[in-house]
């Protein structure tokens, strides 16, 4: 079943860690909600975040770019490098953090704007195009990353919560690629979406993995396999077992793993 | 080393009631075959006829076995997406139930040989030999149902062990074979029948190994790399190959 992979195998997987969490804490008031994690992100990857409701999965992924800032009883501690560098250091503005680190939530979320405006609104805030030829071409790259523009080129002025919603998500993954981010955080992208939007949502993210690290958290397992390279199991704000995804759903070393993949009582 | 894994309910119940029906078949499937392999051995000793047909005929309930285990075992992997070590299980039920059913066709041409010795003069010692070494494949393959129920690594281990003793069976009997059929070219019908018979026991041992080998690999996700025990060296050994005049040097 699960093979380890050979020495050449290995060499054509290894990425560089594009983000590496030491010690993170994270507490809501009294509540401990994130129980000292470590963990190394690779880049150029898809990392699937697993784990029952209230596990913490999606608050460990809020601190990736910073997002439990805005939650004023949240508070972190312990480092998160981005390529070596703590973001949570007082030196790092949040915003410029939010333009290399993109998120994507469960809920399309498209500004009540055009199709064009709602992609081209990063890219203006921060300064990427020198002219409007610039950003015509920014929107049509982040258009075409997501695998919409063919479906919206003809209509880049109609509004962005006028389209389906598979296609209002595909429009918040160009908004957030528009910026030219180094990581895509994902928070359940696909979970208010029919199969086939969820299908090809699951094709871009793999696309995506080309030029981004990816990390998406999910509830369905089935999505995770599909999906990732490496999975993270959380349980009760802990992070259980991190491993290849192949590994994880053959033969995972863990039993609390073993019994929430497997669909037992834990 | 057993694992509790059994123990511990899915959250769907229905589901476990899926495996637990796969694995009633492949129990009965297993209580079938190590029927068929003592009666067919025994068939041969006691030469008896109505019972090598009794196997003869069985063998039909065990490929029927096998063909619903294959159809379930494919409805569950499409229905419930099995992972981990229930996707084991899923596979080891598939290649056990074909290594049995591989198991029972092998008892069958025995029980048919059979029906033809019983024809013939007897080889003296031949037949209990056959049958001491059936009865050998039957305890294992017991043992490797034993271990694929309690989830028992180390009995498998043993299982696999235990194969080399029947290799020897077989290299013993092939000689004693050839001895026979050097002393009196009247024997060589019988002979080729007797050693088909022992080959095909042989086979058995190595399904049961492989058997085996797919309980460890439920209990601990590894397939067994190292080496097992070979001990069959008579397509190895010009002295034992009966093609020793072409062999030459």
């Amino acid at each position: 079943m699960y093979d380890a992979p050979t020495a050449a195998e290995q060499a054509l997987q290894q990425h560089d860690i594009k983000i590496s969490s030491r010690n993170v804490q994270v507490y809501y008031g009294d509540t401990h909600a994130i129980k000292d994690v470590d963990v190394d992100i690779e880049d150029k990857t898809v990392t699937a975040f697993i784990g029952p409701s209230g596990c913490g999965k999606s608050t460990f992924l809020r601190c990736l770019n910073r997002m439990n800032d805005t939650i004023d009883v949240a508070r972190v501690e312990g480092e998160i490098l981005l390529d070596g560098e703590n973001i949570y250091d007082k030196k790092v503005d949040p915003v410029q953090l939010r333009a290399r680190v993109g998120m994507v939530f469960q809920k399309p979320n498209p500004f009540p704007k055009s199709i064009y405006d709602n992609v081209a609104y990063g890219p203006r805030i921060h300064g990427m195009a020198k002219n409007r030829a610039d950003l015509d071409e920014i929107v049509e790259r982040a258009l075409r990353r997501a695998a919409l523009w063919d479906e919206v080129k003809d209509r880049m002025s109609a509004p962005g919560t006028g389209l389906s919603g598979g296609q209002q998500q595909r429009l918040c993954i160009a908004r957030a690629v528009a910026t030219e981010p180094e990581v895509l955080l994902m928070d359940e992208p696909a979970s208010a979406l029919d199969p086939i939007a969820t299908s090809q949502i699951e094709e871009l993210i793999d696309e995506l993995r080309r030029n981004y690290a990816v990390v998406i958290v999910t509830h369905s397992m089935q999505q995770a396999a599909r999906v990732s390279q490496k999975t993270a199991f959380f349980h009760l704000g802990n992070l259980v077992e991190y491993d290849d995804t192949s590994k994880i759903f053959t033969n995972p070393e863990d039993p609390r793993t073993e019994s929430y993949i497997t669909g037992r009582i834990g | 080393m057993t694992s509790d894994m059994q123990e511990s309910p899915h959250i769907l119940s229905v589901y476990d009631r899926d495996l637990e029906a796969i694995q009633a078949r492949i129990m009965k499937m297993g209580g079938l075959v190590e029927s068929a392999i003592q009666k067919s051995a025994s068939s041969l000793e006691m030469r008896d006829e109505a019972l090598a047909e009794e196997v003869r005929q069985g063998d039909i309930v065990i490929d029927d076995l096998e063909e619903q285990i294959n159809e379930e075992t494919a409805r569950l992997i499409a229905l419930r997406a099995p992972t981990a070590v229930d996707l084991r299980m899923i596979l080891s039920v598939m290649k056990i139930a074909g290594n049995l059913e591989r198991i029972g066709d092998l008892s069958k041409n025995m029980a048919k040989r059979t029906g033809v010795l019983i024809q013939m003069q007897t080889i003296p010692g031949a037949p209990a030999a056959l049958r001491r070494m059936a009865r050998e494949v039957e305890l294992m393959l017991k043992d490797a149902l034993d271990a694929y129920i309690q989830r028992d690594e180390r009995l498998a281990q043993d299982v696999i062990q235990r194969d080399a003793d029947v290799d020897q069976m077989y290299n013993a009997t092939f000689r004693e074979f050839l001895t026979f059929m050097m002393e009196d070219p009247r024997n060589i019908t019988a002979c080729m029948h007797l050693h088909f018979i022992a080959k095909n026991i042989e086979r058995m041992g190595d399904h049961v190994t492989s058997i085996a080998e797919q309980v460890i690999f439920l209990v601990s996700g590894e397939t067994p790399r190292e080496q097992r025990p070979k001990a069959d060296k008579t397509s190895l050994d010009p002295k034992l190959s009966p093609d020793v005049d072409e062999a030459g040097d």
